[in-house]
């Protein structure tokens, strides 16, 4: 839920403090008995998130019931209950359960990184696949793959990428600037020059193994390994915590920067610490689901539709990330089966003409 | 003089046979004990509903009289091999080589399945519990390889004898028409390559690939030029300007297209193709990809021999 | 003089480049023999080499990279935006897609049609120069670009997956599409010409109206010409330009990018002189980048395609490095 939590500096006097419930419309409002902190909900959000949830619950039962063995609905509740067929509780536990979750974490982590980028560059355009965080952290994790010497495991080398892939960005482009474009073109550079070397590794592998490695490059849950969806689980549960604390520091962001400075918030800082986690979430989600990036772009886009104006909807965000990546997964593994459409592809031919959309439409607003 | 391959080929038959006796005498008539890369794996009668997740598991199976339920694609292809097409009418598919489709397999509901030394243990993991499954362990690459495979699959199918008899028949064909190669062309006429002809240039197939090793059994000199990296089995680009280390005087072209003609035609199109010894005397052998080139086991093995021994007889009729 | 001096300084450079072309190689061919070739000496083997290996190579790069950095010279200033690169804005993809559907459709890489491509990259054309009439669009040079990126992941999922339902199909276009021109025949190459030949007409007749029309749609009404019309030549120009270069070669990017930069950062903005510069720049780059490409991985070879992105993506970022991005 959006709960940002803030601790007052001091109790001010009792004349000047506004109208509690005036200010405080379109919110649940709850303070500690001593004031010393307290706690806001927004009733917008909450509803919305709600949905969301259960949105995501009904698409991952959908997930769970239809592939190319389908299970009709009451089964695969009751298999939930562990009182299934032994059939039913292998196709569920073992196979379905396991990918629904990688795609969902990886979803949510793409979604919620995406989300952070874009408050912090103060541009919609501005996600990790955009500016070549995914390509770079893929060409890092298919060096470990493809075994060039280097014994990290993907998920580490994935991270070392995405980093990499920010820094250079950010070098290249001085900083995010107001407008956030240059930082764009950077990434789109680097992108083309990850893109470049994933291929040369490929080309250097025996053509089967290339083969093996291709559906993995445009984004797939089929390879995905239990480690890295370990450390997934890890960091974006950790991430998700510390962006909710950030959430009202990256809100004042979209003010102007003295506005921002007087309110008492860094802006330095806190685009940093938004960077980072954002970095993050993105070299872990390539780890497990390889470059989906389209996702960090459409979910959040998705979630302020649905969320109240100006609000930074990282829950909304997150929850919607896995939806769209659930439902492409699902949809993948049933068009073509028993043949499977990678994941990447599916978001990227979904998503494309939405992005295209937002960048063609007459009356662009971009930049937040 | 006997040929020194054919003898240790024999008496590598032999080891294996009576190594093979000792396994069955062991096991229980109905119960066998098969070893795989994944520890013993136990069977019991005689499995009904196979599924093979390898080519050369569905060719072995097939050539002990089992008609599987279910196999993987071709590569390059959108169904088993055109070769085995014949014999394996009506067979479900289940996914792609080394990406197969777990829930089409327990639609099938297998009592036993066949899948290759690739497999890895996370697969082989969830596959174990829909049916005894069966990863061969044997060095890849080998000209022994196929054999130890098929021996392998005909023990779990409880076909050994069947599997045995089909390996020996592959010796027995590769024996005849290595006397043939012997017989027509001189021993400097013996040395071949097997490529694929990319726009780019060739890719060079490796020696120790399935069709490779027959080619050997056959009495021909495979030499790829070392141009096909240890670790890299398969094979690997070459560009056109080193085309002369694999300018042998044989040399067969696997194509993926089932028109053959077409893709000697585009090869020929290239000058430095034109140049081949192979070329300018009509010594370019056109054969199947997915058959030289993807496939193993004893049919294809038998298939492969046919190939090689018509391009033979052809020469000799022609020189 | 000085513009003398960058004539003088491009036509020796793009001289040395192909000298270099022809006596560096993936082969076993010594250095000396391939010199021996080309003063009229030199064993067969080392004619074949030289005289039918690399010489078409040398050839069909000369062609590419003319088609190229021309095309993408023309359409930065069609378009108003440095940015502008038909590898960049989907034009190349297009016509990828064009022929990953024709090969699918059954037609062998070696016997692919120019018109498939020049067909495809026409189609891309024609939505760049729609999204450039779109009203805010054409003036932002970055969203123009990022359209063009998405336009490309687009047709490359698209090709993706085609090659996910015919898999003999597959692996023909996944040595195509990274581009490359090794192996191609004088065949191909005089297959391209006929088109190649008519855009380079349509350049010459449109590049004054051009560019006037740089200057302003009403100094170009004023001179008496017709912007519409002009507009339409040279996306046809563009399209024949960049279709052919892509059968060629496969689709490369960044080339249409380089090449007008650095004639740019050479002569100045104005068009006509720019194109005078890409001509022998962008030969110069395509020959360079490729026998770097025999050189690297001896003895195969790697895809053209990867050694310009790699060159390429660094100038992108060099652009944007400048205060801010320049309109033209």
């Amino acid at each position: 839920m959006n709960a940002p939590i803030h601790t007052p500096r001091e109790t001010p006097p009792t004349s000047q403090v506004p109208d509690p419930q005036r200010l405080t419309r379109g919110y649940w409002y709850w303070r500690a008995k001593r004031q010393r902190w307290s706690l806001l909900i927004e009733k917008r959000a909450l509803v919305v998130n709600t949905v969301l949830l259960m949105v995501l619950v009904l698409c991952s039962l959908a997930s769970l019931a239809f592939g190319t063995l389908s299970i009709p609905m009451p089964d695969v509740l009751l298999t939930l209950q562990g009182e299934g067929t032994s059939m039913h509780t292998f196709v569920i536990e073992e196979l379905r359960w396991p990918r629904l979750l990688a795609g969902g974490l990886a979803g949510a982590a793409f979604a919620l990184a995406g989300c952070l980028m874009q408050t912090l560059a103060r541009n919609r355009l501005a996600t990790p696949g955009i500016i070549g965080i995914d390509n770079a952290a893929t060409a890092f994790a298919v060096a470990s793959v493809v075994g060039t010497g280097i014994s990290l495991a993907p998920p580490a080398m994935a991270l070392t990428g995405a980093a990499v892939a920010t820094a250079l960005a950010f070098g290249l482009a001085g900083a995010t600037g107001t407008r956030g474009y240059r930082f764009i073109i950077a990434g789109l550079a680097i992108g083309a020059i990850s893109g470049a070397l994933t291929q040369v590794m490929l080309s250097s592998v025996a053509l089967d193994d290339a083969n093996a490695a291709y559906p993995w490059t445009v984004g797939s849950l089929n390879a995905r390994a239990p480690n890295s969806v370990h450390a997934l689980t890890i960091g974006l549960a950790v991430s998700y915590v510390l962006s909710l604390f950030l959430n009202r520091a990256l809100a004042t962001l979209q003010l102007p920067e003295a506005v921002t400075t007087s309110l008492g918030t860094h802006p330095g800082r806190v685009r940093l610490m938004g960077l980072i986690l954002s970095v993050l979430l993105t070299g872990l989600a390539v780890s497990v689901a390889g470059p989906v990036g389209l996702i960090a772009l459409l979910a959040p886009e998705l979630a302020r539709t649905v969320s109240r104006p100006g609000s930074i909807p990282l829950t909304a965000s997150f929850l919607a990330g896995a939806i769209l990546m659930v439902v492409s997964d699902l949809a993948g593994r049933l068009v073509l089966a028993p043949l499977e459409i990678p994941v990447g592809i599916v978001t990227a031919l979904a998503g494309s003409p939405y992005l295209l959309w937002i960048l063609l439409r007459k009356s662009p607003d971009i930049n937040r | 003089m006997p040929n020194p391959l054919t003898t240790f080929l024999l008496k590598q038959t032999l080891g294996s046979l009576v190594l093979m006796a000792a396994i069955t005498g062991v096991a229980h008539a109905d119960t066998r004990e098969v070893e795989t890369a994944y520890g013993s794996v136990s069977i019991d009668g005689t499995p009904e509903r196979v599924v093979t997740l390898y080519e050369g598991a569905l060719d072995a199976a097939i050539a002990t009289g089992i008609d599987p339920v279910g196999a993987v694609i071709t590569r390059g292809g959108n169904d088993v091999a055109e070769y085995i097409q014949p014999k394996a009418k009506g067979i479900g598919i289940v996914g792609a080589p080394g990406e197969t489709n777990i829930e089409s397999v327990i639609a099938l509901n297998p009592d036993l399945i066949l899948a290759s030394a690739q497999l890895s243990k996370e697969q082989y993991n969830l596959l174990s519990k829909i049916a005894p499954t069966i990863v061969p362990d044997f060095t890849a690459f080998t000209p022994r390889t196929w054999k130890q495979e098929t021996r392998l699959f005909a023990q779990a199918l409880g076909r050994a004898d069947a599997g045995e008899e089909a390996v020996t028949r592959v010796e027995d064909k590769a024996a005849e028409v290595a006397k043939l190669v012997e017989s027509t062309l001189d021993a400097d006429q013996r040395e071949t390559g097997l490529i694929r002809w990319m726009p780019q240039g060739p890719l060079v197939m490796s020696e120790g690939l399935f069709s490779a090793s027959l080619l050997q059994a056959a009495g021909f000199n495979v030499n790829s030029a070392n141009i096909v990296k240890d670790g890299r089995p398969h094979s690997h680009p070459l560009s056109q300007e080193n085309l002369g280390l694999i300018d042998h005087p044989w040399i067969f072209l696997a194509t993926l297209n089932e028109d053959g003609d077409e893709a000697l035609k585009a090869a020929r199109k290239s000058p430095a193709f034109q140049r081949l010894k192979a070329n300018k005397e009509g010594q370019i052998i056109i054969v199947n990809g997915q058959l030289w080139t993807s496939a193993s086991g004893p049919l294809a093995a038998l298939k492969i021999l046919d190939d090689i021994a018509n391009a033979v007889n052809n020469f000799a009729t022609t020189h | 003089m000085k513009a003398k001096r960058h004539y003088i300084i491009t036509w020796s450079l793009l001289l040395l480049v192909c000298l270099t072309s022809l006596l560096f190689g993936a082969g076993t061919l010594e250095i000396k023999q391939a010199f021996a070739v080309l003063t009229g000496q030199g064993s067969a083997e080392a004619r074949f080499v030289v005289m039918e290996l690399r010489l078409p190579r040398l050839a069909i790069g000369t062609i590419t990279g003319l088609a190229l950095g021309v095309a993408g010279a023309l359409l930065q200033t069609l378009t108003r935006n440095p940015l502008a690169e038909p590898g960049l804005l989907g034009v190349s993809a297009g016509s990828a897609f064009a022929v990953s559907l024709a090969i699918l459709f059954g037609a062998s890489t070696a016997t692919l049609t120019t018109l498939v491509s020049q067909a495809g990259a026409l189609a891309g054309c024609a939505l760049v120069i729609a999204a450039t009439r779109i009203q805010g669009v054409g003036q932002d040079p970055v969203r123009l670009v990022l359209a063009g990126a998405t336009l490309t992941a687009l047709l490359l999922s698209l090709t993706s997956l085609l090659m996910l339902i015919d898999q003999r199909a597959a692996d023909e276009i996944r040595f195509w599409i990274t581009g490359s021109i090794a192996g191609k025949s004088w065949d191909q190459l005089t297959a391209t010409l006929p088109t190649m030949l008519l855009a380079g007409a349509i350049v010459i007749g449109a590049v004054k109206p051009l560019a006037s029309l740089a200057l302003g749609e009403r100094v170009a009404i004023g001179l008496g010409h017709r912007p519409g019309l002009i507009r339409l030549m040279v996306i046809i120009a563009v399209a024949l330009l960049v279709g052919g270069a892509t059968a060629l070669a496969g689709p490369l990017v960044f080339v249409g990018l380089v090449v007008p930069f650095v004639a740019r950062a050479l002569g100045g903005a104005d068009i006509r002189k720019t194109l005078w510069l890409c001509l022998p720049i962008g030969p110069a780059i395509i020959i360079a980048a490729d026998t770097l490409s025999r050189l690297l991985v001896v003895p195969s070879e790697m895809p053209l395609g990867v050694i310009t992105a790699l060159i390429g993506a660094p100038v992108l970022m060099l652009i944007i490095r400048a205060r801010r991005i320049p309109t033209l």
